[in-house]
C-alpha cells in the first residue's frame, strides 16, 4: 500500500472526478468530504470518487463516504466508485454504500453510467 | 402584506412543522448522518425562533470535549473541553440563561467565553440529552426584537431540542451499528484473504495492514521472534519507517530488533518493554500515551501471534487509534477482543506462509543435492589406471548431506603418477563447484608438472610446493571464509619406487610396510587446508612442506578422508587410526582391491546402525 496520501480533482463540464491515494482514513477522509463539498457548492451533482490507489479503508473512511453520498442526494445527485478491489466491493454491498452509489469497474464506465 | 402577529405564529410553525416531518422522514430512511443534517436543524430552530445566530455543539464523552456540529455564522471546527462536573450540572438544566449562569458552569463560560460571545450565542444555551446521556448544547443568540421567548415559543423549542438530540443519538447509534457490522465484516473477510498468501513477506504486510484498517489506527507493526535469539525482528511496518532505529537508519538491509532479554517485565516503563511482555504472557497488552517510545507517545495496543500449537511467534502491534476530527483515542476493552481475534487469525496465515516457504526452500536444497551429488559423481573416476609393479584401488561412499570428497590417480605428461585426496569443507552445491575447481586445478597443475624420475629431490619438493600454493590461491578466491579443502598429494615414481608428498591439512596416509611396522605419512610435514587463508599469509601460519618416502615390495599405503576414522558406532565411539591400522595390518597377503573391501567392510561393521553423515573415501597403493 502506498503510504502517499493524495486526492486529485478532475472537473469536467458536467461531472467532477476525484481520485485518492493512500490510506482512506480521517486525515484524507476529510480532505476527500472537503473537496466533494466544494464541487457541491460549485453545483456539482455527479461525482466518481476512483479508489484505485486505495487499498486500504477504515470504519472512519467508510462513514465520510456515506456523508458524501448523504450531501449529494440532498441535491439530487448521483456518486458513482470504481477502481474498487474485490475486498472493497464486497465491503461496499456489505455496507449498504451499493444502495445508494454505483460502483464501476473503471472511471470511463463510471462516468458512462450518469 | 402584513401579517398579523398570529398569523405569523402560526406560518413559523407550519414551516417548522413541515421541516421537521421531512427530517423525520430522512431520520428513519437511513440518511441520518448528523453531520450532514445538523445545518438544517439549526436553520429550522433559528428560523422558527426568529433567531439570527447559534449552534449545535456536539458533546464526545470519551475524551470530554463539545464540537461545533453547525453554526451561523459559520465558526472553524473548534473543540471546546468541558469537565464532567459542568456535563453534570447541564443535565440537571433544563435551559440556561447565559446572563444568569448556575456557579458550576460559570468556568465552562469564562474558558469559552471568546468563541462564544464573539459569535453572540451567549443568550440562551438548552442541554441536549436523552434519559441521563448527555449529547450537546444548543446555542442560541440574541432574540429579533424581543428580549425572551413566549411561551409557545419555548415550548417549540423545547420540542426542537428534543428532536435534535433523537437526531443526535440515532446518528451516532448509526455510527455505531456501521462500525461494528464493518469491522465484523472485515473480520470475516480477511482471514481467507491472508490465508491465502503463500510469501511470508505478503503475509506480513497483509496483517499489519489489515489490523491498521481493522482498528481505525495509523501505525502498525508485525514483529517475530528471531529463530535461536532472544529477540523480536520486526518484518513489516506501517507506515514503513515508523519504526527506525540507529543501526537501521544508517543500513537499510538491517532489520529493527528489540531485545527480549533486557528490561523489568514487572515494570513496563517503555513500549518495548510491553511488546516483550505481550509476547512472554501470551496475552494482549496496551500501552498508554506518554509510554510509547516506538510510534511517538501516541496510544499502541499489541496482541501475540500464535501458531497452531499455541506457541507464540511475535507481536502485532497497531498505535494511533484516531477518531473522527483527528483525534487520538485509548483502546478499549473491545479493541482488545477484536485484536485478539485477529492476530490469533494472522498467528495461522503467518505460519502457513513460513511453512510453505520453508518446504519451498527443502524442495530447492534437495533439488541442488542431486544436482551437487551429480556433479561430484561424475569427478570420482569411474576406473583406475594401471602402474607398472603396483595396483591400485579407490573407494567412494556417499553417507547423508552432499560433502566434498575426491580422490584420483592420474597420469602425468612427465612420467609418473599422481595420487590425490581431499576432503571440500561443507556440502551441497557450493561444496560439489569448490571441489570441480579443485580437480581442474590440480589437473591442469600436473599437465604442465616437469618432475620426473631424474629431478632432484629438492626439485621435487619445490614443485610439490608451488602446485599447493597456485591451488590454494585458486580456491581461497573461489570460495568464502567456510569453504576450504583438506588435501594429500603424493608423487609416484614407479621406477625410482619413490613416494613424494605433500599435506595440505589432511589425515596422513597409513604405510603398512612388508614387515609390518607402520609409518603415518606426511605427518611430521606441516601444510594449511587449501583455500583457508591468501597465499601472503600462508608462510606466515604454516608453509607447505614435502617428504619423500621410499617403497619397498609388499609396502601397502592407504589414503582416506575422515569419514573413514570418524565414522561412530552407536555407542557414539570413534572407528580411529586404532582400528585402521588393526586392519590394514591384517591385509598383507591381498591385493588392492580386496583390501579396499577389508577396510570399507571393516568400517561398514563397526559403524552397525549409527547414523553417518560424512563421505567415507578410500584410495589404496601397493607395491607387488
Amino acid at each position: 500500500m502506498a503510504n502517499k496520501f493524495d486526492i486529485q480533482v478532475r472537473a469536467e463540464n458536467k461531472y467532477a472526478v476525484l481520485e485518492t491515494a493512500g490510506y482512506l482514513n480521517d486525515a484524507l477522509g476529510e480532505d476527500l468530504s472537503k473537496k466533494a463539498q466544494e464541487l457541491i457548492q460549485k453545483g456539482y451533482t455527479q461525482l466518481v470518487i476512483n479508489l484505485e490507489q486505495t487499498a486500504l479503508i477504515n470504519s472512519i473512511g467508510i462513514s465520510i463516504l456515506i456523508e458524501i453520498i448523504e450531501a449529494l442526494d440532498e441535491r439530487d445527485g448521483t456518486l458513482n466508485f470504481c477502481g474498487l478491489s474485490a475486498t472493497q466491493e464486497r465491503t461496499f454491498r456489505m455496507m449498504a454504500i451499493a444502495k445508494y452509489a454505483g460502483i464501476f469497474p473503471d472511471e470511463k464506465t463510471a462516468i458512462a453510467n450518469f | 402584506m402584513h401579517l398579523s402577529s398570529a398569523e405569523e405564529t402560526i406560518q413559523r410553525l407550519i414551516f417548522s412543522l413541515s421541516e421537521l416531518e421531512q427530517l423525520g422522514q430522512t431520520l428513519i430512511s437511513g440518511h441520518s448522518n448528523f453531520k450532514v443534517s445538523s445545518k438544517t436543524y439549526l436553520r429550522i430552530t433559528l428560523g422558527t425562533l426568529q433567531v439570527r445566530r447559534g449552534a449545535i455543539l456536539c458533546y464526545h464523552e470519551t475524551d470530554n470535549y463539545l464540537s461545533i456540529a453547525a453554526s451561523t455564522p459559520e465558526i472553524d471546527d473548534t473543540q471546546l473541553d468541558i469537565e464532567p462536573d459542568e456535563v453534570g450540572c447541564l443535565l440537571e438544566s433544563s435551559s440556561v440563561e447565559l446572563d444568569t449562569p448556575p456557579e458550576d458552569l460559570q468556568n465552562f463560560i469564562n474558558r469559552n467565553s471568546k468563541l462564544l460571545i464573539d459569535n453572540s450565542m451567549h443568550r440562551l444555551w438548552v442541554p441536549l440529552k436523552i434519559h441521563d446521556e448527555f449529547l450537546g448544547i444548543l446555542c442560541l443568540g440574541e432574540f429579533l426584537g424581543r428580549a425572551k421567548l413566549e411561551e409557545w415559543e419555548q415550548e417549540l423549542l423545547t420540542i426542537l431540542a428534543h428532536q435534535i438530540s433523537i437526531a443526535i443519538a440515532y446518528s451516532r447509534n448509526e455510527e455505531r451499528i456501521q462500525s461494528e457490522k464493518f469491522r465484523l465484516f472485515m473480520l470475516a473477510e480477511s482471514a481467507p484473504q491472508i490465508c491465502q498468501l503463500l510469501q511470508p513477506e505478503d503475509a506480513a504486510e497483509q496483517v499489519v495492514h489489515q489490523a491498521v484498517a481493522l482498528l481505525d489506527s495509523n501505525v502498525g507493526a508485525l514483529m517475530l521472534i528471531q529463530a535461536n535469539q532472544p529477540n523480536l525482528e520486526l518484518h513489516y511496518a506501517f507506515p514503513p519507517d515508523i519504526l527506525v532505529s540507529d543501526d537501521t537508519e544508517h543500513d537499510p538491509e538491517k532489520k529493527f530488533i528489540i531485545s527480549m532479554e533486557d528490561g523489568d517485565e514487572s515494570d513496563p516503563k517503555t513500549s518495548q518493554q510491553m511488546l516483550v511482555n505481550v509476547v512472554k504472557e501470551g496475552r494482549t497488552g496496551q500501552c498508554p500515551a506518554k509510554m510509547d517510545s516506538l510510534f511517538g507517545g501516541r496510544t499502541l495496543m499489541a496482541g501475540p501471534i500464535q501458531g497452531r500449537d499455541g506457541d507464540v511467534l511475535g507481536v502485532l502491534a497497531v498505535g494511533d487509534k484516531e477518531e473522527r476530527g483527528g483525534r487520538i483515542a485509548e483502546y478499549t476493552f473491545e479493541d482488545e477482543t477484536l485484536l485478539d481475534s485477529f492476530a490469533k487469525q494472522a498467528g495461522v496465515a503467518i505460519e502457513n506462509a513460513h511453512l510453505h516457504q520453508e518446504a519451498l526452500e527443502a524442495r530447492q536444497l534437495q533439488a541442488e543435492m542431486e544436482e551437487a551429488r551429480k556433479i561430484q559423481e561424475n569427478l570420482i573416476p569411474e576406473t583406475l589406471p594401471e602402474i607398472p609393479g603396483y595396483e591400485v584401488a579407490g573407494h567412494y561412499e556417499p553417507r547423508g548431506p552432499v560433502g566434498g570428497d575426491y580422490f584420483d590417480c592420474i597420469e602425468l605428461p612427465a612420467g609418473g603418477w599422481g595420487l590425490a585426496i581431499a576432503d571440500v569443507s561443507g556440502k551441497g552445491m557450493q561444496a560439489a563447484l569448490l571441489m570441480a575447481t579443485l580437480r581442474a586445478g590440480l589437473i591442469s597443475e600436473l599437465s604442465s608438472a616437469t618432475i620426473s624420475e631424474g629431478s632432484e629431490l629438492d626439485d621435487m619438493k619445490n614443485e610439490l610446493i608451488d602446485m599447493a600454493m597456485t591451488l590454494n590461491s585458486l580456491l581461497y578466491v573461489s570460495g568464502t571464509e567456510e569453504k576450504y579443502a583438506t588435501f594429500f598429494y603424493s608423487h609416484l615414481c614407479p621406477e625410482t619406487d619413490t613416494l613424494t608428498s605433500l599435506n595440505g591439512g589432511h589425515n596422513p596416509p597409513l604405510i603398512v610396510k612388508n614387515s609390518g611396522d607402520i609409518v603415518w605419512l606426511g605427518d611430521e610435514v606441516g601444510g594449511l587446508p587449501l583455500g583457508m587463508f591468501p597465499n601472503d599469509m600462508v608462510p606466515l601460519i604454516a608453509k607447505y612442506e614435502a617428504e619423500q618416502t621410499k617403497l619397498e615390495s609388499g609396502d601397502l599405503v592407504i589414503f582416506y578422508t575422515d569419514g573413514v576414522t570418524e565414522t561412530v558406532n552407536i555407542d557414539d565411539e570413534f572407528y580411529d587410526d586404532e582400528r585402521l591400522e588393526q586392519v590394514a595390518k591384517s591385509c598383507s597377503e591381498i591385493d588392492a582391491s580386496q583390501i579396499c573391501e577389508r577396510v570399507y567392510r571393516s568400517v561398514m561393521d563397526f559403524q552397525g546402525n549409527a547414523d553417518q553423515f560424512d563421505d567415507l573415501t578410500l584410495l589404496v597403493l601397493r607395491k607387488q
